[in-house]
């Protein structure tokens, strides 16, 4: 670093920033109302620089830890001459307002020393419910975006501190639950205003200029540790293709193809090749599929580099307009999520090809998201379940299982909330055993959640993924089991249902949705796992006896290792491998 | 003849010293440190004993109590030495304690590996039962299921069993009768608890991970405090001992024995009960402790004299930021802790610098053992305290009164070769800059106490404490704009003096929240006489009158649809539900800047807080320390580029007095030293705390 930057007054103030980053998610999860906010944490904060880059960032959802760049460059550039202090900015929609999807609305208050713009405090939730066909808002079946529910482009909720009532009130009147979504808008004022106090104790402390001087700093410095860590990978061209199974009862294959060229201190990364929009809501806006690729790349940077934009200069994405990656208006996008966790997959499995042991192989896919809605007593009730759960293996370690997708950070919902305060009840939760990929590392887990309808009336959607084509191993590890979803009528009869129906379901009391996410993939040879690890498993129940033996050649009596008979049946299976 | 009992003594163990206070019934305070024992820390401590006795020459029987904070709680969780300990739990949920709430204090680590489950998955057992919310038996458990799954425990050699059924907060029947038939088949020497006793409160990971906490120490804790009182007796010590719980009450050795889960925030509670102590007794009704050490730095907030309390923390999940945001790391226990934020930053702290120029302070550290370049025991990486002493905030020759000396040119080279040459500063320079990161980095744990919780830490004073704490808390306040610092006597052995003003307290709580019955003041009445009925049980279970008991009560609300509640202090014999919500909305305001005065609001938990007053014959009394150290002379001390270096006068605590005397001066103790910078004046107050007053600055 070069005067006149002093290394101790950078390191607090960045200090300061992820500071006031954090308090701003703290205050969002602690009083926010809706499950999907305050439970599955669902929602990112930030901090931004007056030319709207990102300077620090809470720490909360990895892949949205992207999403405000293009709303911000589009609120400085079409709104940066009239801002006023006082001002609160509310957006949504993903066409031309740099939104996601229309669940997830943004809330953003420009911060003022004076006169002078300093900054912008960001927020971004996902909203239990903005209107359109169904319960929770991402109905898979929409068919454009108009279906999808309340578009909201940039436009200001609060004018130089005058509440514009009338929009309170549009908002109020699109939503299934207004108490929810009102709740959790005021939860994103209020931590807009605890990122507007602390910004002012900064100013306060160094001064705008000086402020500004370590911004600018703060970009540069992770701009040039990016690079540094771009270097240290192997020059080269990665191809990979990954899947998304496609919608409804029949369906067709989506590919995601991705060509990632590692060239000195640059990354490019081009989707050409990808398969075009479709007339289902899983289309990709391309916020998202800028947010996926960065944080694949992070997670194989080393070392601590900070949440500024300037750590993605070097970086370049492009996807093919008109395709599932970058569509065109009116493509429907609520369910899009499932394509982010696909691009972060296809961008780690092209760099499994260039640093196999610094990836981790297929996780379980993403988030299941489960819409639930319907009335019960004469109430009406939305639940919106957003399931995540498992790993894959890595160079030497085993998948973890029970932790949330890498790309995500998000909780489960307590059971006994869910019980008390709606009309479901949850039969069970857990890991399911033989799912995991097998490898000299295993992948983790796959699980099951099973939901009984109480109610006297219930509508639900799904989205998943992962069955056709389930999460990948790596260095010669298996795939992990496929997802499944059935629904299991009071007859006890349970039939499949696919991954991403294009429709919704009506239920009646006593029938259950049963969710099975997919298992992580391997790592490495199934038949190099030491046969201890393999009994650890079995005592476990998380391998069975026929799974150690099928599996990975591993014969087990009364709790022990058959080390004879497990050296005979691992020859044959390698033989029969040749 | 038997002697008077009216003396006290407080045992505060930490990983390398046993502190020891022992209170006169005049209110003088004497302090001892000693060695800890880790293979049996009751060795040190029954030793400590009976040389402080000896040395005031005070005979064993005068003394009328016995307090004790212990980190063996915490200790038995870090180092995986619990109890062999299996999991009893409803059919199709055997994997909620592994799969937790799956969300990691960490991102973009592809390596991160959780913590291992403290029951295996081999030995979580399913139960065929099922209750719904409002307790209602949905599916009845067989009596034989649980027969034959008791000789499987006993096969198994298990030595605690822990009970988690869903919805047992709503109904305890099933539990208890699981736990009784377990109990009949495997005897008393298998320790067995279950939620609906532990915490009986709704959400089923928290409660169940806290029902295995509690398990998985549970046998461990009884022994060690079998064997403290065994030796305690032995050296003649005949009163009650008690141990101070992690909401700062004291339980007595049988209630530890049973719910041992409120014993992991022990030490850092005592030092936030002497802190609120204090305040009450200079009449501050905004308090924020500041307690640092050797390795980490802890912050409290305290109103109206009274600690602020969180219902859960996580074990073993390094530091603890008091912020959700950062979970998963740790083993969490629901249950009530004084809210205590800390940081890894301390003077054992290690000073580094990566290959990008970039200077960090901690939370590597280099503990007691090598512990500072100054200490001379080979450790060779600078540290917070070398930083310190090398500005002259400490006196370069010795710690502790002289009886241990320092190495100050071995700290000074080092810091000047690994920091200040790298940095290009000169050395001044550097280990002042080092001392604003540190700063920096500890003004996070009080921000988490005071602004993340609506709190402005400019309304506060700043009582501060532990072997540095009064060192660096000038710098400290005048980064957060506090204008008082309180450093009261006995600052570095503070928490082992907190331990004699505690009460006996124990909070009964119950969840409503889910119940088809309607709320209104009738059923809150009849609820909180059921909680009051358990607490006169509970009085006369730990040997206390009826009369003595004080109850304080408290309501759980939320906004219906919330996922966390606030505690709002309510009037058991008439609650009343408007006052309840118009408390709430205020509340609400003023910790997250927003409210609504129409949404509907849930009381989620009715809590009734019974404390027993044993300090009755202290209050007014007050606080002086023997033992005293005296000293004089100057020393040359660098305060920044902005004040410059400065000759300062070294002083010890009486030569202040009521009247304000400009800074810069340093007052040296035994066991800490308190560092007034120019920009700072300070004065002794009557009860012998030194306040210190930072002027108006722009």
């Amino acid at each position: 670093m070069t005067s006149p930057i002093d290394p101790i007054t950078f390191e607090v103030i960045q200090n300061g920033l992820s500071s006031i980053a954090d308090e701003m998610a703290l205050v969002i999860m602690r009083s926010a109302y809706s499950p999907v906010v305050r439970d599955s944490m669902d929602y990112s904060t930030a901090l931004c620089d007056a030319n709207g880059e990102v300077v620090a960032q809470g720490l909360t959802l990895a892949v949205q830890l992207g999403s405000f760049p293009d709303i911000m460059s589009l609120i400085v550039k079409e709104h940066g001459s009239t801002i006023m202090p006082g001002d609160v900015f509310i957006a949504n929609d993903p066409y031309g307002s740099g939104g996601q999807h229309l669940p997830d609305i943004y809330i953003i208050k420009p911060l003022f020393v004076g006169s002078t713009l300093a900054g912008y405090a960001t927020t971004m939730a996902h909203h239990s419910d903005v209107g359109g066909i169904a319960p929770g808002s991402v109905a898979i079946h929409a068919r454009d975006i108009h279906q999808e529910g309340l578009r909201l482009p940039i436009l200001k909720l609060y004018a130089a501190g005058e509440v514009n009532e009338t929009l309170f009130k549009i908002i109020e009147r699109n939503t299934r639950s207004p108490i929810q979504v009102l709740g959790d808008l005021r939860a994103q004022i209020s931590s807009c205003q605890a990122g507007e106090r602390g910004l002012a104790e900064l100013v306060e402390k160094h001064g705008l200029g000086t402020l500004n001087v370590y911004f600018r700093a703060l970009h540069d410095f992770a701009e040039k540790r990016m690079r540094e860590e771009i270097m240290s990978m192997p020059d080269g061209v990665y191809n990979n293709l990954d899947h998304i199974d496609g919608v409804g009862d029949d369906p067709i294959q989506l590919d995601i193809a991705v060509r990632l060229e590692i060239k000195g201190s640059e990354i490019l990364i081009d989707f050409e090749g990808t398969s075009p929009q479709v007339a289902a809501a899983i289309n990709c806006p391309i916020p998202m599929v800028h947010s996926a690729a960065y944080c694949a790349i992070r997670c194989l940077a080393k070392g601590d580099i900070p949440n500024c934009e300037g750590y993605m200069r070097p970086i370049s994405i492009s996807a093919p307009k008109g395709s599932i990656l970058n569509p065109l208006e009116p493509a429907a996008c609520a369910a899009r999520g499932v394509m982010g966790y696909r691009v972060f997959d296809a961008v780690m499995g092209a760099l499994a090809q260039a640093m196999p042991e610094s990836v981790i192989a297929g996780c379980e896919g993403g988030p299941i998201l489960f819409s639930v809605g319907g009335s019960h007593e004469g109430r009406s009730f939305v639940l919106t379940e957003v399931m995540v759960g498992t790993w894959g293996a890595r160079f030497g370690l085993d998948g973890e299982e029970g932790v949330s997708n890498p790309a995500a950070n998000l909780s489960n919902q307590p059971i006994e909330l869910i019980e008390a305060e709606l009309p479901l009840r949850i039969q069970r939760y857990g890991l399911v055993p033989d799912s995991g990929g097998p490898g000299e590392y295993r992948g983790g887990l796959a699980f099951v959640r099973e939901f009984e309808f109480l109610s006297d009336t219930a509508q639900f959607t799904v989205r998943s993924d992962r069955r056709r084509c389930p999460p990948y191993g790596v260095a010669g590890g298996e795939t992990g089991s496929p997802s499944r979803n059935e629904l299991i009528g009071r007859d006890g009869k349970a039939r499949m249902i696919p991954t991403m129906p294009m429709q919704s379901f009506d239920q009646n009391s006593g029938d259950i949705v049963r969710t099975v996410s997919a298992g992580g993939g391997g790592y490495g040879k199934a038949l190099q796992r030491s046969p201890m690890l393999v009994l650890e498993d079995v005592l476990d129940g998380k391998v069975t006896l026929e799974g150690a033996r099928h599996d990975y050649g591993v014969v087990i009596n009364d709790n022990e290792v058959d080390a004879k008979a497990t050296l005979d049946l691992r020859s044959n299976m390698e033989s029969l491998l040749q | 003849m038997s002697a008077v009992k009216r003396h006290k003594i407080g045992v505060d163990i930490g990983g390398t010293f046993t502190d020891i206070t022992l209170l006169l019934d005049d209110g003088t305070i004497f302090s001892h440190k000693l060695p800890s024992t880790p293979d049996d820390y009751s060795k040190g401590i029954t030793e400590g004993v009976r040389e402080i006795l000896s040395v005031n020459n005070i005979s064993a029987d005068e003394i009328e109590g016995l307090i004790h904070a212990t980190t063996v709680a915490t200790n038995t969780i870090l180092e995986y030495k619990g109890a062999h300990t299996s999991l009893v739990t409803t059919e199709g949920f055997r994997d909620v304690l592994e799969m937790r709430r799956l969300r990691i204090p960490v991102i973009y680590d592809l390596r991160y590996q959780k913590p291992k489950p403290l029951v295996p998955r081999r030995l979580r057992y399913e139960v065929a039962e099922r209750m719904d919310s409002s307790g209602n038996i949905i599916r009845k458990f067989s009596e034989e299921d649980v027969e034959v799954l008791a000789k499987k425990l006993q096969k198994d050699g298990i030595e605690a069993v822990a009970i988690c059924f869903l919805h047992a907060y709503a109904n305890a029947e099933p539990e208890k009768q699981v736990a009784e038939i377990l109990s009949r088949i495997l005897g008393p020497d298998v320790y067995i608890s279950r939620s609906s006793e532990v915490l009986p409160e709704i959400r089923e990971y928290e409660r169940t991970s806290t029902t295995v906490v509690n398990c998985y120490i549970g046998p461990i804790i009884a022994q060690y405090l079998k064997s403290l009182s065994d030796r305690l007796r032995e050296i003649g010590l005949k009163c009650p001992i008690r141990i101070m719980h992690s909401a700062g009450g004291v339980m007595s050795i049988n209630s530890a024995i049973h719910k041992p889960a409120h014993l992991v925030e022990s030490g850092p509670a005592a030092g936030v009960i002497a802190s609120a102590h204090i305040a009450k007794s200079v009449s501050y009704d905004k308090v924020i402790s500041f307690d640092m050490g050797g390795t980490t730095a802890k912050a409290a907030l305290i109103e109206n004299g009274r600690p602020a309390k969180t219902g859960e923390y996580e074990v073993g999940a390094g530091i603890n930021l008091s912020s959700k945001l950062v979970k998963g790391g740790g083993y969490p226990i629901k249950l009530p802790f004084i809210d205590v934020s800390e940081i890894g930053a301390g003077g054992g702290s290690i000073i580094a610098i990566d290959q990008e120029g970039r200077v960090s302070v901690g939370p590597a550290s280099a503990g007691a053992m090598p512990g500072p370049v100054a200490y001379r025991q080979g450790g060779k990486e600078p540290t917070f305290t070398d930083a310190l002493l090398t500005l002259g905030f400490i006196n370069p020759e010795f710690l502790v009164g002289g009886e241990f000396e320092l190495d100050a040119e071995s700290a000074r080279e080092a810091l000047r070769t690994r920091i200040a040459q790298p940095l290009g500063k000169t050395l001044q320079d550097a280990a002042h800059g080092v001392l604003t990161l540190g700063v920096a980095t500890m003004t996070r744990a009080i921000k988490a106490v005071s602004t993340y919780q609506g709190r402005d830490p400019r309304e506060f004073t700043l009582v501060a404490f532990g072997g540095n704490g009064p060192v660096v808390a000038a710098e400290i306040a005048r980064v957060l704009q506090i204008k008082n610092i309180l450093i009261p006597p006995a600052a570095g052995v503070l928490s082992a003096a907190g331990l004699l003003f505690s009460d006996v307290e124990h909070e009964f709580v119950r969840t409503i929240f889910g119940s088809r019955k309607k709320m209104d003041v009738k059923t809150l009445g009849e609820i909180f006489l059921e909680l009051e009925a358990d607490a006169y049980r509970w009085v006369e279970n730990e040997g206390y009158a009826v009369n003595d008991v004080r109850f304080r009560a408290n309501a759980d609300l939320r906004y219906s649809g919330q996922a966390y509640e606030l505690t709002i202090p309510t009037d058991h014999k008439h609650p009343n539900i408007d006052k309840l919500y118009s408390g709430f909305n205020r509340e609400h305001e003023k910790t997250y800047g927003h409210k609504s005065d129409t949404d509907p609001i849930d009381i989620i938990n009715l809590k009734l807080v019974a404390t027993i007053d044993i300090n009755n014959n202290r209050n007014g009394s007050r606080l002086q320390v023997k033992g005293g150290y005296a000293t004089s002379g100057e020393r040359s001390v660098y305060f920044g580029e902005e004040f410059g270096e400065h000759t300062v006068p070294v002083l010890s605590r009486n030569e202040l007095n009521i009247n304000s005397r400009k800074g810069p001066f340093i007052i040296e103790e035994y066991d800490s030293t308190c560092v007034v910078p120019p920009y700072c004046k300070a004065s002794l107050d009557p009860a012998g705390n030194i306040l210190v007053e930072l002027e108006e600055m722009l």
